[in-house]
């Protein structure tokens, strides 16, 4: 099937943000524009969600992350500063976090709005940022890393998830020197009875991370070939200095915007420049701007999320949704393993064709449930677009234009073979 | 099998699924492959498994995986050995369950600790692969492919449903989680995944009709007209189509198995253990059934609290999950066997123990000839990494139920190798 103008300009809206925003899709002339608006940064960023600190008197309370949750599906349909969604969401999943082990929805939400913060900005800010936050701390276990207790939960995944990626020449050794250099950071828990003693110490605030040089390995190691005392940032040096980092994130962004494997030789042309500096944004535009991010073969190569569906699906309702809702929408959510803030990993959530099976798939029809009431539309063609999507199949055409009731046709659009893909 | 039972396949081919399915052939890899995140596969992934193995269609392989890298070392404990008691000072199991003078159970598999005592639990000890990697994701690849070295591709029990039923039923292999499981990826196959004990069954706000069972299936007939007489398998498209055509079918087949089930359970775990019960216990039981999303057994820390509530709940699973099959007289067709990607280191790190190596695994029925087989490791001469060196390769636990319990030739799935073969598990 062709790909018209119109679908191609909607490509680049929803690859460069979380969510279809068809209004504004059909109003922008031409690709060139439609990069243009999503990458926009220029307006004032989002006001964060607010959460109160817990004291620590009370066993935390996982069920408010609901509140961050809520926060960000609806900050995703927002149309400002769209490229931020997309890079918060994409370094969500690279630097998976999951509240079931952390715990504490407050400690979420502060390495959200890490995340939101550094999105765009520079990578290797954001990869210290992160290697010190609070929550990831207490998911990879750096909190129990320690000169004479190693742990190489952080060591082994940052080298192999957040970094240089797996065969890329490191090997057990270097996880362990990793290891060995990111020991001392503790985080100031309230409520645990080390928290007085640390605070009386260190000076440290309550949930914030500190490093404690008792606990730290200063010893000499050797990590991917360099010999050093090296310590969290020291070591964070070493591996952003080493080639494979840089090809790695650049690889792996590539495949997030274009949807497609891109060549060793352009990987090796985006990773060269991204090296330099680390700027994000930048390597973002430099993606985009290539032909193939537009080509044919682009359009439609991925498959769409669960949270792209509901964001999606909001967003076609005009952001009404139906009280009681939410609870289908949880439970088909947590059944398709893709609750913000809960991947299943610490691979991040599942993606691509695994997305595809029967489970998967019957569950699109419980997102309906977000949109309160079908968007108006007279034919199948009409359901569609309210959700983004404008070049449509024969055979799926059909089967909308038969469904006489606006509500079926609506619920039949959003499992239809067109919005599974993005 | 009872002359009321109709073979599964005979079945399906009266509902139509026969000529259908039939369009899924060479599908099942492109539906299921993982977008390329991991590398692809090489010769066994690409292996063609001819479509002549036979094997039995009235049992069940049901393999629960416990995904994180379960930590062997306390769940079959070995009570006797000085060295694991230097080696885990303060997280060794000192109130294990007695299985014979060398080894015991954890406390908390007090059920699993009595079927073994009634014969029916084997425990093959010191299961790994030669060249050991300690990454989960790595490790779990080639304990999906079945190929040590190999992942991304095509899935052991993919193979073994490609040799046996091919793309004549989608319904022979299931998945039970959130994602597909890639050990059942095959390339003419086409396995069924469900994510939860709903089964395949959506649901609907009001004000799509979702209150009327009717309409929803209503809905989902005209759903399954999404995909043309012959979509096109090149495109990303065409294999959303035609998984679509598939669930369609799947859920067909399904509603007849499951008539009247209602999902039980309090965790994950025991839900899903119904699940799978429940499809053992139905007149046309799937050869395969594959459990994942059973915790998050990578205890780096905190293993002293999280382990024992993970194996509580797995032995409360259980215990319903035969409960179930045995109430149903169809004890004699459930074998159960655990998987992981990897063993815990047996040096404590602190509260946790870090990624390791070989660990012993169940294979749980009342085919079983229960005793122990493999061997365990030995905890004073690990490898320099400090973990211990496998005795038995995965590949003979495969072997052993391919052969023992599917009764299909176990060579023409996992490759001929040396060093691997069934043991004398099952009689």
């Amino acid at each position: 099937m062709p790909v018209s103008a119109r679908e191609r300009v909607a490509h680049v809206v929803r690859r460069l943000s979380m969510a279809p925003h068809a209004a504004i899709a059909v109003d922008l002339p031409d690709t060139d524009a439609a990069i243009a608006r999503a990458l926009d940064l220029s307006g004032a960023a989002a006001t964060p969600l607010a959460m109160a600190p817990p004291d620590g008197s009370a066993k935390p309370d996982v069920r408010a992350i609901v509140e961050p949750i809520a926060w960000w599906l609806e900050r995703m349909q927002q149309a400002d500063r769209m490229v931020e969604e997309r890079l918060t969401w994409f370094w969500h999943d690279h630097f998976a976090t999951s509240v079931v082990k952390v715990r504490e929805p407050y400690l979420m939400n502060r390495q959200h709005l890490t995340l939101r913060t550094h999105a765009s900005g520079n990578f290797a800010d954001l990869l210290k940022a992160v290697a010190r936050d609070p929550a990831m701390l207490v998911y990879l276990d750096g909190i129990t890393n320690a000169v004479d207790e190693r742990n190489e939960n952080f060591g082994r995944e940052c080298l192999e998830l957040f970094t240089m990626g797996r065969d890329s020449g490191y090997t057990q050794d270097d996880v362990v020197a990793a290891s060995r250099a990111f020991t001392g950071w503790v985080v100031d828990l309230p409520g645990r009875p080390f928290s007085p003693r640390l605070e009386r110490v260190t000076g440290v605030q309550p949930w914030d991370s500190v490093f404690v040089a008792r606990r730290h390995d200063a010893g000499v190691k050797t990590l991917l070939g360099v010999t050093g005392q090296f310590d969290l940032d020291g070591a964070l040096d070493v591996i952003l200095g080493h080639p494979a980092t840089a090809t790695f994130v650049a690889r792996k962004l590539y495949r997030e915007l274009v949807g497609l494997d891109p060549d060793d030789a352009v990987v090796a042309s985006l990773a060269k420049g991204f090296a330099r500096d680390y700027e994000i944004l930048p390597l973002v535009t430099e993606i985009v701007q290539r032909p193939e991010f537009t080509s044919d073969d682009a359009v439609r190569a991925k498959v769409r999320t669960p949270v792209e569906k509901l964001v999606g699906i909001r967003q076609a309702a005009g952001g009404k949704s139906r009280p009681g809702g939410g609870a289908v929408i949880a439970r088909a959510l947590r059944a398709m393993a893709y609750v913000p803030f809960v991947p299943p990993n610490v691979g991040g959530f599942p993606k691509g064709r695994r997305l595809l099976g029967p489970g998967n798939l019957v569950h699109t029809f419980d997102l309906v449930a977000a949109a309160g009431t079908a968007p108006e539309s007279h034919d199948g063609a009409g359901a569609l677009a309210a959700l983004g999507v404008f070049d449509v199949s024969a055979t799926t055409r059909k089967v909308l234009d038969e469904q006489r009731d606006p509500q079926q046709r609506f619920a039949l659009a959003v499992a239809s073979p067109e919005y599974a893909v993005t | 099998m009872s002359g009321r039972q109709v073979s599964r396949r005979r079945f399906l081919t009266g509902l139509g699924v026969g000529a259908t399915a039939a369009v899924a052939a060479g599908y099942g890899l492109t539906v299921w492959g993982d977008g390329g995140a991991g590398r692809a596969s090489s010769s066994a992934g690409r292996r063609a498994t001819p479509a002549t193995l036979g094997g039995r269609d009235d049992r069940t392989l049901v393999v629960l995986e416990l995904g994180g890298g379960n930590d062997g070392l306390n769940t079959v404990v070995p009570t006797a050995d000085p060295a694991y008691r230097a080696l885990r000072p303060t997280l060794g199991v000192s109130n294990a369950i007695a299985l014979d003078d060398e080894i015991g159970l954890h406390p908390e598999l007090a059920k699993l600790a009595a079927r073994y005592h009634d014969g029916h639990v084997a425990i093959v000890e010191g299961i790994g692969y030669p060249d050991p990697d300690l990454s989960h994701f790595a490790s779990l690849g080639y304990w999906w492919s079945g190929v040590p070295g190999e992942s991304g591709g095509v899935g052991w029990l993919g193979r073994y449903l490609d040799g046996t039923v091919g793309a004549a039923d989608p319904l022979a292999g299931i998945s039970i989680g959130p994602v597909p499981s890639p050990a059942l990826l095959g390339t003419q196959s086409f396995a069924t995944s469900i994510a939860d004990a709903s089964g395949l069954q959506p649901t609907l706000p009001a004000w799509v009709g979702g209150t009327d069972g009717g309409d929803v299936d209503d809905l989902v007939a005209a759903w399954g007209g999404f995909a043309p007489a012959s979509p096109d398998p090149r495109t990303l498209m065409g294999e959303v189509q035609q998984a679509i055509a598939h669930t369609v079918l799947a859920r067909r087949g399904l509603d007849r198995d499951l008539a009247g089930f209602r999902p039980t359970g309090s965790t994950s775990v025991t839900g899903s253990l119904a699940l799978a019960a429940r499809l053992v216990a139905s007149d046309r039981p799937p050869r395969v059934v594959y459990v994942s999303g059973l915790g998050d057994f990578d205890t780096h820390q905190g293993q002293a609290q999280r382990q024992p509530v993970l194996l509580r709940d797995l032995d409360a699973g259980l215990d319903s999950f035969f409960a179930t099959v045995e109430a149903a007289g169809r004890a004699d067709r459930a074998l159960v066997m655990t998987v992981s990607e990897f063993g815990r280191r047996p040096g404590e790190n602190g509260s946790g123990t870090d990624h390791g190596t070989a660990a012993p695994h169940f294979l749980i029925g009342s085919g079983v000839k229960g005793g122990r087989y493999g061997a365990p490791p030995s905890l004073t001469a690990l490898d320099p990494h400090g973990n211990p060196v496998a005795t038995t390769d995965f590949r003979s636990l495969y072997a052993t139920v391919l052969a023992g319990w599917l009764d299909v030739d176990p060579f023409a799935v996992l490759g001929r190798g040396a060093g691997f073969g069934p043991l004398p598990v099952l009689t």
